[in-house]
């Protein structure tokens, strides 16, 4: 799909809209089903006056939840068994239902056509997709009223399914056709146009915020969401973040390909994170808890709750960074002499994995232990992997007895085993490899090669029953699959070091990042390198 | 009707009732959208509405141009799987 989008006038508040996906590969929605007004519809046709009389309305439902889209048992059976060919019995060949009357007839034989002449019936419906087909135009007619009753019988239909709400694509209001033919000038994104990258100005140490920005510069909801203009600024001062962002991507996507100096984003995460001010190197991953956390607060004004009213609770909070960064991590205690299990979930932003050579324990799981390539990953001769240190994290952990738990079940403290799993992923999964050791008797850092994979299968390390069996049901498997799309490095030691990031465009084009300088990396560049911090994002996307 | 056809319609039929063939058909969708046959498609209805021009093109037009290059198209792992998942559901459904 090309994509093109409005530039934003200069000198008025138009606001800039964003057209279309730059990843094919990623179907998204909002949320929210977007209620499109059909405007300048494509036509109808005067054929239809002669059916839409009496009872019309109900009887065209009727025929759409038997038919085409049966959601309940009781209307599937039914449509299995009479949807068939009136004339020759088969199922197949574009099935047809007249309008008028009570006939099947494939389209592809002609069967309904015959139907429709004998008959005069001028109306059929397509049993697989809906449409409605008028034998004197000889075409599809997209009249506006059974449209209308065709997208709420499907909508129903889903829902009844568990399948929820599905893609649609974007049908243009009034007002944004007005911004559009007002706003003439577009750009035209082509696979290997580099709109969106841009080179940071290091401001003196500053390459640990700039690698993040450029990760989350790429990351491809928020920056959805920030061309899209979304943010409604609540704050009274000048000091929102969120805004700040927001003109970050403006710069970034602006076409520029001179490096952007970050000094106002600088400034007020030293206003907003205190102890991140000061001139010297910071931690990359400290600063990304540290934005996400202030967006978060300055959201505010973004979060709505499905009626409209604004919430308040810190807690069901559903901002863009809660929509996108956070998941939810479930803890099971297990008590060794009841079995019985203690459950808690807690939201997160990133998965913070240890790494061997590390002072805790590693338990060194063989390589390639359960069939090698889970996730595409390289196993060197004993090479670590992500897989091995996700593995390491949801391994149930026995709490020894120095650290007895009280057991509600026993009413007393036993030892128990602690297990980690992913109740909820997150959009983005950000994993952290700790190789910042900060105990008390060492400060090192820990170098160990740990292989990562482009994608991620998440399954494995899921809470739900399905984790533990290989069987998933169909439809389902896709909705764990992650891409990886950002890579943040350190070289050099904790003493004196400097982070650059890799990033991806489209669908294969990865870009390093060295504060102002910015060249084209292979993939293999990209999975070679050490990884400190490593951003994935989910490949499908279903409606909440 | 032969027997293939007998067989086709009966699973048809069967996948129907369990509310199956939707499920399918999801996992179909995303796996030709992830596999790029999609944006394939959309390009050659393009190519065929250029060529009939955009007043006079039919839906019949475009099903009959498209119909038998989306069908090649298709990738050989994208059947296997959906053969794979219709076996299961078929074998799953049988147990009950």
């Amino acid at each position: 799909c090309n994509g093109a989008w409005l530039q934003r006038k200069q000198h008025t508040l138009q606001p800039t809209y964003y057209v279309m996906s730059l990843y094919p590969q990623i179907m998204f929605c909002f949320g929210r089903a977007r209620r499109s007004s059909r405007c300048g519809s494509p036509a109808g046709c005067s054929h239809v006056n002669a059916y839409k009389v009496d009872n019309w309305r109900p009887n065209l439902r009727v025929i759409y939840q038997c038919f085409v889209w049966s959601g309940s048992a009781e209307t599937r059976r039914r449509k299995a068994k009479s949807c068939i060919c009136h004339m020759c019995g088969a199922h197949l060949n574009r099935l047809h239902s007249c309008l008028y009357c009570v006939f099947f007839g494939c389209f592809t034989k002609k069967h309904i056509h015959e139907h429709a002449k004998n008959k005069r019936h001028n109306l059929a419906i397509d049993l697989l997709y809906g449409g409605i087909y008028c034998f004197v135009c000889q075409d599809y007619i997209y009249d506006k009223d059974m449209e209308q009753i065709a997208k709420e019988e499907q909508r129903k239909a889903w829902k009844l399914q568990g399948v929820g709400e599905k893609y649609s694509t974007w049908e243009p209001t009034k007002r944004e056709l007005d911004l559009l033919r007002h706003n003439p000038k577009r750009r035209k994104m082509t696979t290997n146009c580099t709109i969106g990258l841009r080179g940071l100005i290091n401001l003196g140490n500053t390459c640990f915020m700039n690698c993040i920005v450029q990760a989350l510069t790429h990351t491809p909801l928020l920056r959805d969401f920030f061309l899209s203009d979304r943010h409604k600024c609540e704050m009274q001062s000048n000091s929102c973040l969120v805004c700040e962002m927001s003109q970050l991507f403006q710069e970034f996507y602006s076409g520029h390909r001179s490096p952007h100096i970050p000094f106002r984003l600088l400034h007020l995460v030293w206003t907003h994170a205190r102890h991140l001010a000061g001139y010297e190197q910071q931690d990359a991953h400290e600063f990304l808890i540290a934005a996400l956390d202030v967006l978060h607060r300055h959201c505010k004004g973004d979060t709505t709750n499905d009626n409209g009213k604004k919430a308040n609770n810190p807690n069901h909070c559903n901002c863009i960074i809660d929509q996108i960064f956070t998941g939810g991590l479930q803890s099971d205690v297990t008590c060794q002499v009841c079995h019985g299990v203690s459950t808690t979930i807690d939201p997160f932003w990133d998965i913070s994995l240890d790494l061997p050579g590390s002072s805790t324990p590693f338990w060194p799981l063989s390589p390639g232990g359960d069939g090698g390539t889970v996730n595409g990953e390289s196993h060197l001769s004993g090479a670590t992997t992500l897989t091995d240190c996700l593995r390491r994290f949801t391994r149930p952990e026995h709490l020894g007895s120095s650290a007895k738990i009280k057991c509600g079940g026993c009413h007393s403290y036993q030892e128990s085993t602690k297990q980690l799993t992913m109740k909820k992923l997150p959009i983005v999964a950000c994993f952290h490899l700790k190789r910042f050791e900060h105990s008390a008797k060492l400060r090192r850092k820990i170098t160990t090669y740990v292989s990562f994979p482009l994608e991620l299968d998440m399954t494995p390390f899921m809470a739900s029953r399905w984790a533990s069996t290989n069987y998933l049901p169909p439809g389902l498997y896709v909705l764990v699959r992650y891409a990886l799309f950002a890579v943040v490095n350190h070289q050099g030691t904790l003493e004196s070091g400097h982070y650059t990031s890799f990033i991806r465009q489209h669908k294969d084009q990865w870009f390093k990042c060295d504060d102002a300088i910015i060249t084209k990396a292979s993939i293999k560049d990209v999975l070679d390198s050490e990884g400190y911090l490593l951003f994935y994002h989910k490949q499908f996307l279903e409606y909440e | 009707m032969n027997k293939d056809s007998q067989m086709r319609a009966a699973i048809n039929q069967k996948l129907i009732e369990m509310g199956e063939r939707e499920r399918l058909k999801e996992l179909l969708r995303a796996k030709l959208v992830e596999c790029g046959w999609k944006d394939q498609m959309k390009a050659q209805c393009k190519d065929v509405i250029r060529e009939k021009g955009l007043e006079h093109v039919t839906v019949e037009d475009l099903v009959v141009e498209i119909t038998p290059k989306g069908r090649a198209l298709v990738p050989d792992s994208v059947k296997k799987e959906l053969l794979q998942r219709i076996r299961a559901s078929l074998a799953q459904h049988s147990t009950l």
